[in-house]
């Protein structure tokens, strides 16, 4: 069965038996060709459910936004992952969430009313087909592949002398607006009053100008060391092209030496900067 | 007809020249994206699409120093900031000249706004006729149109070989280009789907209630990209920021949809729910505006549709509206 019809029908058994309120899927967006989020709370709802290559969105975010309520959220892997990192940080709870996971072959590159062939450079990536945690399955898990090298693009930038990396940088912030997307999107920013935001003590200030600019970016990247799970909503949404995943990966490719720690592949695993052992000299 | 014509040859020369006795505003491209930039090389330029942002930030910067005032052995001096350069826009489309001319009813109402007056009045407008508007382009809808000249200075409908060129206002006139007269007629008015935003004020008052916004706002991320993208989204932030000796008076951007836009000291905040804010950006631009400005807030350039990232489609919401209302109840 097209993974479009198993969702339309578990969402009605789920809506018709109670067992949630609300269902968080994908519908067809209003240009026709991509994909947009769908909160389904009546069984007429369900028809418009729809997923495929373009269903980029990580649903999992709006689950903050639905502790008190049963809820069922539609995950591809990536998003999947999420569940767990809220999971662990005590966010929501696993018997208020029923988990539609996904297969995923990898989404492709869309923008307003168009919709590429190419995969997005993540996907390409990605080695993880079935998500880690779910209480449906959608589709069929594809056969696993050999992993890949994840970061030839971080290593990459990181090759290139201090200079060239800062004027990069420079150039990628100063074109920041302060939007705040790339934190609205992401499920791992659910601060109930973010640093920016706060008046006394004045962490970064209103100016929308490059020095708060990057301020803005590097606290937050280091606010998701750890935690990003790389979905790389961020930097999809960034309305001026900022590659926000290169500083998210960085940080991941970091921890992931330091630690051996991948967040949100389990639910239960202590993430390194939530835990401090005696014996932990770092090099 | 008899129309002023101007090569493309001669228009580029006429930039050139704009370029050594002026400030040249134009869209550029910088990362993929076309934006509004200072312009010092004519080829630069790039006309075959909208800007990604709107031009408002020539008038309304995204940041800009208000006043300093610096104490010095005793003395203290409030030091206001000036405009001082005289700037054209070039290549601005009808929409966004429109969008200029709807943020001056509240920045130049009195008391006017001396930094944004200041900006308007040392900036010339010179509009391009949209030839080739995008599916979800809606001026028509909103009393503008794809080649309407009522709030620019000059506008531009590109032709074969070059373009039309229509002087509307006195500043236009003073820096108009080299024209020759010609016998050639406008091209058509290109037409755009019809939204209906015909007496939505009106509806909108029935609708405040409505579960409608806590709906639609379930989607919304209350990010600041529409806001940001906006030609008539005019809200901003104010702050002051010492150093010793100098206490500098600076205004940002911010936006009805951020969380705390609208707590107050105590931390009362009259619009705590995402239904609340997503419902203002409406209610402000189809109701509050109209009734205050007389017009509606929007000019249906279509950038926030494009932008947003959950497709939060102002058409949609407007059909939607309507619809309620036609259907009778609240």
């Amino acid at each position: 069965m097209d993974p479009s019809q198993q969702i339309r029908e578990k969402a009605k058994e789920l809506l018709t038996s109670g067992a949630v309120q609300c269902v968080i899927g994908y519908e067809r967006a209003t240009d026709g060709v991509t994909a947009r989020p769908l909160f389904a709370y009546e069984v007429e709802d369900v028809d418009r459910f729809i997923f495929d290559q373009t269903c980029s969105h990580n649903l999992t975010r709006y689950l903050l936004d639905k502790r008190d309520k049963d809820t069922a959220v539609v995950a591809k892997p990536c998003d999947s992952r999420a569940i767990n990192l809220l999971l662990n940080e005590k966010q929501i709870q696993r018997e208020r969430v029923f988990v539609i996971g996904v297969a995923c072959q990898g989404v492709v590159e869309t923008e307003w009313n168009h919709v590429t062939e190419r995969l997005q450079t993540r996907c390409e990536l990605c080695r993880q087909h079935t998500p880690v945690i779910y209480d449906f399955l959608v589709g069929e898990a594809p056969e696993e592949e050999p992993p890949s090298q994840a970061y030839p693009d971080v290593s990459q930038i990181e090759a290139r002398p201090i200079a060239e990396r800062r004027s990069l940088w420079e150039g990628h912030f100063s074109r920041c607006i302060r939007c705040y997307a790339c934190r609205q999107v992401c499920p791992g920013c659910y601060c109930t009053e973010c640093f920016v935001e706060q008046l006394d003590p004045l962490w970064a200030g209103i100016r929308i100008a490059p020095p708060e600019n990057e301020i803005w970016h590097t606290i937050r990247a280091f606010h998701l060391a750890g935690r990003c799970i790389g979905c790389n909503e961020c930097e999809r949404v960034c309305p001026v092209n900022i590659p926000l995943s290169l500083l998210n990966r960085k940080l991941e490719k970091e921890v992931d030496q330091l630690f051996g720690f991948q967040a949100g592949l389990s639910a239960e695993a202590l993430p390194p900067f939530a835990t401090f052992e005696k014996e932990e000299i770092l090099e | 007809m008899m129309a002023q014509f101007i090569s493309k040859k001669d228009l580029l020369a006429w930039l050139e020249k704009l370029i050594q006795e002026r400030t040249l505003i134009a869209p550029a491209r910088t990362n993929d994206l076309l934006l509004f930039q200072l312009i010092s090389r004519v080829d630069d330029i790039v006309l075959n699409s909208n800007t990604e942002l709107s031009p408002k930030e020539c008038f309304f910067p995204a940041t800009e120093t208000l006043f300093t005032v610096r104490t010095n052995e005793g003395h203290t001096e409030l030091v206001a900031e000036t405009v001082d350069r005289e700037t054209v826009i070039f290549g601005l489309r009808p929409c966004d000249a429109m969008g200029i001319a709807l943020i001056d009813r509240p920045f130049l109402a009195e008391p006017a706004d001396t930094l944004y007056g200041q900006h308007r009045a040392r900036t010339i407008l010179v509009g391009l006729a949209c030839s080739q508007p995008k599916g979800e382009c809606f001026c028509t809808s909103l009393g503008g149109g794809p080649d309407d000249a009522t709030h620019l200075d000059i506008l531009l409908t590109e032709v074969e070989d070059g373009y039309i060129v229509q002087a509307v206002t006195e500043r236009g006139k003073e820096i108009l280009p080299p024209v020759a007269e010609r016998e050639l007629p406008l091209p058509p008015t290109p037409s755009l789907e019809a939204i209906p935003t015909e007496g939505l004020p009106e509806v909108m008052k029935r609708f405040f209630e409505a579960p409608y916004w806590s709906r639609l706002a379930d989607r919304c991320l209350h990010c600041n990209i529409c806001a940001y993208v906006c030609p008539t989204c005019y809200c901003f932030d104010v702050r002051d920021y010492s150093t010793k000796g100098t206490v500098e008076r600076v205004r940002s951007w911010e936006s009805c949809q951020s969380p705390g836009f609208t707590r107050i000291a105590g931390g009362y905040d009259p619009r705590p729910t995402k239904g609340a804010r997503l419902r203002q950006r409406f209610y402000h631009k189809f109701l509050y505006f109209p009734e205050q400005f007389g017009a509606l807030g929007c000019v249906g350039c279509g950038r926030c549709i494009r932008a947003c990232p959950v497709n939060i489609d102002i058409r949609e919401i407007i059909s939607d509206i309507q619809r309620m209302g036609a259907k009778g109840g609240a």
